[in-house]
């Protein structure tokens, strides 16, 4: 019993999703992914990761080649929850006829929503995502950031507990991009799961509490920011003097000297003091103890080198 | 609700295309036209007094007037403009339809709504309709009334035309489905949808054609072949016979004229056809031809189920 609670805990829960599309292209070769409720994960990879169809598997658009877990405590590719979920696709259009206020209460209408919450709900999201002057314009007339805002503002027309987003920046300007980031943080306080992709990294950086990185159809890394960041951090100490007095004592440490800055790979806070007693017993100044944290980006030009058939490029050959 | 979402769609989409205004300007010309012409005791006014045809056809007395009319009516107006043009026109427009819905980008939040594929599918074929059941109804609706106020001929078995006309286009919107969910292309849909009405036609000619030439039936394959054939396809040919009965008209071969030297043999066999056409039972038609569709939808909705988008 304790682990089924357990397996339900999770918002998404995704073991070993598996997707080969036709011609044997291996978009996902065995994902697990686990979100927790009520925070904002970023899925994370290049372009051709497979971050696309693996949303795509969640909202039951592609059947998975194989999956096991759960969606909101049901198993995946479960209608009856969809209900509970907004979805915004990636490169997403809605039928040129239809003004903005029409598309949302279209498509409340088919997600099941009362008239009555339809109604009211239209204006107020209109009014979030800053569209309400488009109400009443055809679709086909919106720019793309403008078809974005509504996009978003179509995935919450359900109240919906979970929110899958995929690439929500796209097509935003910085402004625009702000506003989205200050929604979904809005969402995450009124206890809403979210799942968003993205191949931009700084969208993501400063709103997830975890990422997972996909690389080629594989989860290279899967953290909350800090513990990805903290197990590849290094501390760099630069330092004035005869570097060539040192330099067998700090080879023995095992740290990368380069000309007047002596680099200790990884979180290593004992090494570090090492390096000073060395530095120091030979009397030289130390200009500046620096410890380096990896972006996102370092980690994910890392984890690309890690996965066997990751060379950035799309469509994954191996076998 | 849900279904009531896409048909409200599938009515605004129609509206959408520039075939619609096109097509609800014939039906307006039309009864426009028909407003122009009036039946006087010694012959018909056109235009108002601007021409006057000197004839007492019409004249022979209120059943024989009713008769004609309502010929007039199915045969001439509702058959060729409503049912060939319209028709063609509504496969041209709703072609697009499908394709459209699956393309990359629409797609996806459709199918992540709550609802299983196939009733989406489903609604949005009987969505499709809409176009043409507002236009036969815009249509018949319109003559009806002319013929009614300006005639003083009311034939309310002519409004059976509406169901009837849609249940053409359904006949033939099938096809054009089954096209698209496979090709994702319109003009693919139109054209084979086209070639698919000609074959269903031929086949019930051929098969009329038995009846003209009862010897040939001594081809017992070939026979028993147009038969059959008969009997899967949907006899789109069927349509226009229902329509007449149902509004009561005469039946064609009382007005064809008569043409001495094709002689009277031709005349009963063309005579023979014509009675073995309206012998049909409706219920035969139209529920054979049904389940043809059926089957083709069903081709269609498994297609469009089962695919990745
Ligand atoms: N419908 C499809 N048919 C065949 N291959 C596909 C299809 N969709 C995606 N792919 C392939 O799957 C891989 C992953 O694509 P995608 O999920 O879109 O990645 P991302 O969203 O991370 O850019 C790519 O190599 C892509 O070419
Ligand atoms: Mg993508």
């Amino acid at each position: 019993m304790v682990a089924v609670t357990e397996m339900t805990n999770w918002a998404v829960d995704l073991i070993d999703v598996h997707k080969t599309y036709p011609r044997n292209i291996q978009a996902l070769r065995g994902v697990n992914i686990q979100v927790g409720r009520g925070e904002i994960f970023g899925l994370l990879g290049p372009n051709g990761a497979g971050k696309t169809t693996l949303v795509k598997i969640m909202m039951t658009v592609v059947r998975p080649t194989r999956a096991l877990g759960t969606i909101l405590g049901r198993p995946i590719g479960h209608r009856g929850k969809l209900a509970a979920t907004g979805y915004l696709p990636e490169n997403h259009r809605f039928p040129g006829y239809l003004t903005g206020a029409q598309v949302l209460d279209h498509y409340a209408a088919l997600a099941k929503v009362p008239r009555a919450l339809r109604r009211k709900r239209a204006p107020e999201l209109l009014e979030q995502v800053g569209m309400t002057k488009w109400s009443d314009t055809r679709v086909d007339k919106y720019s793309k950031g403008m078809l974005q805002r509504l996009g978003i503002a179509q995935a919450l027309m359900n109240d919906p507990e979970l929110i899958v987003l995929d690439e929500p920046t796209d097509g935003l300007d910085p402004v625009g991009r702000r506003d989205v980031r200050a929604l979904l943080l809005n969402l995450r306080d009124q206890g809403k799961t979210i799942f968003l992709n993205s191949h931009l990294l700084s969208e993501l950086e400063m709103v997830c509490d975890r990422v997972a990185i996909l690389v080629n159809g594989l989860v290279a890394r899967q953290g909350t920011l800090s513990e990805l960041t903290e197990h590849t951090v290094e501390t760099r100490i630069t330092f004035c003097g005869d570097t060539a007095s040192v330099e067998g004592d700090l080879k023995k440490i095992g740290v990368k000297l380069d000309g007047s800055m002596a680099t200790v790979g990884g979180y290593s806070p004992e090494k570090v003091n090492k390096v000073i007693d060395v530095l120091r017993k030979e009397g030289l100044t130390i200009e500046s103890v620096q410890p380096h944290r990896f972006s996102l980006e370092d980690i994910l030009v890392e984890a690309m080198g890690h996965v066997p058939g990751a060379d950035g490029r799309a469509g994954a050959k191996q076998v | 609700m849900q279904f009531l979402a896409l048909m409200i769609d599938g009515f605004r989409e129609s509206r959408d295309r520039k075939l619609f205004w096109v097509m609800l300007l014939m039906s307006l010309s039309v009864a426009s036209a028909m407003f122009c012409v009036a039946f006087k005791p010694n012959g018909v006014d056109i235009l108002f007094g601007t021409w006057q045809i000197e004839t007492d056809v019409f004249t022979i007395g209120d059943e024989v007037r009713a008769d004609i009319v309502a010929t007039v009516l199915v045969e001439w107006i509702a058959d060729t403009i409503l049912g060939w043009i319209g028709v063609i026109i509504a496969i041209i427009a709703t072609a697009g339809f499908f394709p459209t819905l699956m393309e990359r980008g629409v797609v996806e939040v459709l199918l992540s709504k709550p609802m299983p594929r196939w009733g989406l599918f489903l609604a949005k074929y009987l969505g499709s309709m809409v176009f043409l059941l507002v236009h036969a109804t815009i249509f018949v609706g319109s003559t009806f009334l002319v013929a009614g106020f300006r005639w003083g001929v009311w034939v309310p078995g002519y409004l059976l035309t509406i169901p009837l006309v849609v249940l053409l286009f359904s006949y033939l919107y099938c096809v054009s489905v089954l096209v698209a969910v496979y090709t994702r292309n319109a003009m693919a849909a139109v054209l084979l949808t086209l070639v698919a009405w000609t074959m269903f036609a031929t086949v019930q000619s051929v098969d009329d054609m038995f009846v003209f030439m009862p010897e040939w039936k001594e081809y017992r394959t070939a026979y028993q072949a147009s038969q059959t054939a008969r009997w899967i396809v949907p006899k789109t040919q069927d349509i226009p016979i229902l329509a007449k009965r149902w509004a009561k008209a005469a039946a064609a071969v009382e007005l064809m004229p008569i043409n001495e030297e094709v002689g009277h043999k031709m005349r009963d066999r063309a005579e023979a056809v014509e009675r073995a056409r309206m012998a049909i039972h409706p219920a035969l038609t139209i529920g054979s031809s049904l389940l043809f569709e059926a089957f083709v939808v069903m081709l269609a909705m498994w297609k469009f189920s089962r695919k990745d988008y």
